[in-house]
């Protein structure tokens, strides 16, 4: 794995969707109009509901997001790329990138969703720490979630029956952390509950290193 | 196996209420003694529905080796 | 094979030393129930499996505790019948603490049962006769118990007699737990090699790990309708059980859907390993964050040194090994069968 050759699959990941802005932009839309069915549903959210709504609204649109990094590359563009590239910076270029677009994303939805649902976070420096953390963490996991799914027959499915269990120690932790940053909860040692999923991301990354070559490989 | 599961589940919560109509709450009689049958019951019957499962797909397979014999 | 018919003898000792034994001896409940400062009242206790009158009423003891030192003596104590005590106290005026009101634990300690307490059986409620001369707190009064030595469970409160499901409720959870290390270990095997002979042991040891999973899932939900009031209270051990299950479910779900038995066993394997590593956070890290009803609940996943006595270990041990031992008997069962249909789609293929 070398860092040129990253960047180099880092690039391409960024090219690609620009090629295909309506991928992007589907996104966007997603997430806007389900904060706005929120927004009908119910025109004054109490904080609690805010957060799960919010966390729920994020999970939905970085699974949508994901889901397409493998599934949008057909089998003779991934030959091509197994002549070229080891696994590991393969799989570390779409880590990275659908980190940068769920962190994006989540920053946009932030946005949007506290303009029209009210914002009731106190603590701002830590919701934007969560924020960055549950890219970081949603990105791992359903990158690689989304590589097994993508070689099955009904690929969209199945990334969603997979990638719930395995998702649910970060999300629970997540909203465990926001709900601090909201005040809800009175908790001084929550610096426990960021190294804690840091340490989950760790081993989700190290295995994702490590299995990516048998999925890879055909 | 689903059926079973079904027939597990029913036993948990619907069989302890039945009783307790019955018998002025039967279950919770003699420091709850009963809720310890109960589960033992359980864990025998999903245990015996399972090996039925197994038994019935070898079974299966019997059949198909004598067919094959034939 | 030596380890099977050891399983039948570890449960078969499990049911008869996990039922035969009796409970020690406890409190159920006091009468009445709460009391105002400086009265003086006539209190009847009501003991479980209880022999009061075993031994005579001069050598039982009874106390009403405030606090570690803090506690009043029983002043007339009689005996009614082997589950019933009547004695009377003298309420003092003041409480040794602040607060308007206190839960006082009750213990009686008699020379055959032993002691047995009863926490916040009486609720003490600051009265307003202040000038009426009530007793003093005594210092220090509750010593020289009574500990009996025998083969008996402890007494607890709301669950009595169900505290015996200790040994075949927890214990699915443990084989669950074996089995899905077993299965993992296997699937890890199996892409290492690529003999189909593991994955096919990965997915019974799946399979019958899922068993016990939902074996301890319902007769949890059993064992919670009587002791917490409703079979399922969103506790966050019985929700990671459910996600645990989930993601073997899942893991089925992957594995059928793939046209190509070996594609379908590769990745199948691959998702087993990310998953189970997902697992320990979901079973060991979260539950610590969350409240739970389970015992050990602030900051201990399994159980504290105050859930088990040393006379529940010399069961609860060989349960585990027991039922854990069963598991794999099955899943063996489970194994061979598998072996026999892939040799026979051989031969017809």
């Amino acid at each position: 794995m070398q860092f040129n050759r990253l960047m180099l699959l880092l690039h391409k990941e960024f090219l690609l969707e620009f090629r295909q802005r309506y991928a992007l932009s589907g996104i966007v839309l997603y997430v806007l109009s389900m904060i706005f069915v929120v927004y009908i549903a119910s025109i004054k959210v109490r904080p609690e509901v805010w957060n799960i709504l919010f966390w729920l609204i994020v999970l939905f649109a970085s699974i949508n997001a994901v889901v397409k990094s493998f599934v949008q590359e057909s089998g003779g563009r991934q030959l091509y790329y197994y002549q070229l590239t080891d696994p590991a910076s393969l799989i570390l270029a779409k880590i990275l990138y659908n980190t940068l677009l769920l962190l994006v994303l989540s920053i946009l939805a932030f946005g949007v969703y506290a303009l029209v649902a009210g914002n009731p976070v106190k603590d701002l420096p830590l919701f934007t720490l969560v924020l960055g953390l549950g890219s970081l963490g949603f990105s791992i996991a359903f990158t690689f979630i989304s590589a097994i799914a993508a070689r099955a027959n009904h690929s969209a499915t199945l990334m969603a029956i997979l990638s719930f269990p395995v998702i649910l120690p970060i999300l629970l932790t997540l909203m465990r952390l926001s709900a601090i940053a909201l005040r809800l909860i009175q908790d001084t040692s929550y610096r426990k509950d960021i190294v804690n999923l840091l340490a989950i991301d760790a081993i989700l990354v190290t295995l994702s290193f490590v299995l990516f070559p048998y999925i890879w490989k055909d | 196996m689903k059926r079973f599961l079904t027939i597990i589940l029913f036993m948990a919560i619907y069989l302890p209420g039945v009783m307790a109509q019955g018998n002025r709450d039967f279950m919770r009689e003699t420091g709850k003694i009963y809720v310890v049958v109960g589960v033992i019951l359980l864990i025998f019957v999903g245990i015996v529905a399972y090996l039925v499962r197994i038994e019935r797909k070898l079974t299966k397979l019997e059949h198909q080796l004598k067919e094959e014999k034939q | 094979m030596w380890w099977k018919s050891l399983s039948v003898v570890l449960i078969v000792y499990t049911i008869l030393a996990g039922l035969l034994p009796p409970l020690k001896p406890g409190i159920t409940r006091v009468a009445p129930e709460s009391a105002h400062s400086g009265q003086v009242i006539r209190l009847q206790a009501y003991g479980y499996n209880s022999k009061y009158t075993g031994s005579d009423a001069k050598d039982i003891r009874f106390w009403l505790e405030y606090d570690s030192l803090h506690a009043l003596a029983a002043q007339e104590l009689r005996v009614l019948s082997d589950t019933c005590l009547e004695a009377v106290f003298t309420l003092p005026v003041r409480m040794p603490g602040t607060g308007q009101n206190a839960y006082l634990n009750a213990i009686i300690d008699h020379p055959k049962d032993g002691v047995s307490l009863l926490p916040g059986a009486l609720e003490l409620v600051q009265g307003d006769s202040a000038e009426r001369v009530g007793a003093d707190w005594g210092i220090g009064l509750v010593q020289d118990l009574h500990i009996i030595k025998d083969f008996t469970f402890p007494y607890r409160n709301v669950i009595y007699e169900s505290i015996r499901n200790t040994y075949f409720h927890v214990p699915m959870w443990f084989a669950l737990m074996f089995l899905f290390v077993a299965s993992v270990i296997n699937s890890v095997r199996y892409l290492r090699n690529g003999e189909l002979e593991y994955d096919r042991r990965a997915a019974a040891y799946a399979e019958t790990g899922l068993l016990f999973g939902v074996l301890g899932l319902v007769t949890g939900m059993l064992w919670a309708n009587y002791a917490w009031g409703k079979p399922w209270s969103n506790d966050i051990k019985q929700l990671m059980t459910a996600v645990a299950l989930l993601v073997y479910f899942a893991y089925f779900i992957l594995r059928a859907s793939f046209d190509e038995p070996e594609k379908g066993a590769r990745l199948a394997a691959v998702y087993n390993v990310f998953a189970f590593a997902s697992l320990v956070p979901l079973l060991y890290i979260i539950p610590r964050m969350f409240a739970s009803l389970h015992p050990g609940a602030t900051g201990n996943p399994a159980f504290g040194s105050q859930d088990l006595d040393n006379t529940m270990r010399l069961v609860f041990y060989p349960a585990i090994l027991g039922w854990s031992l069963l598991g794999f008997w099955i899943a063996g069962l489970r194994i061979r069968y598998q072996r026999l249909e892939d040799k026979v789609l051989q031969i017809e293929v």
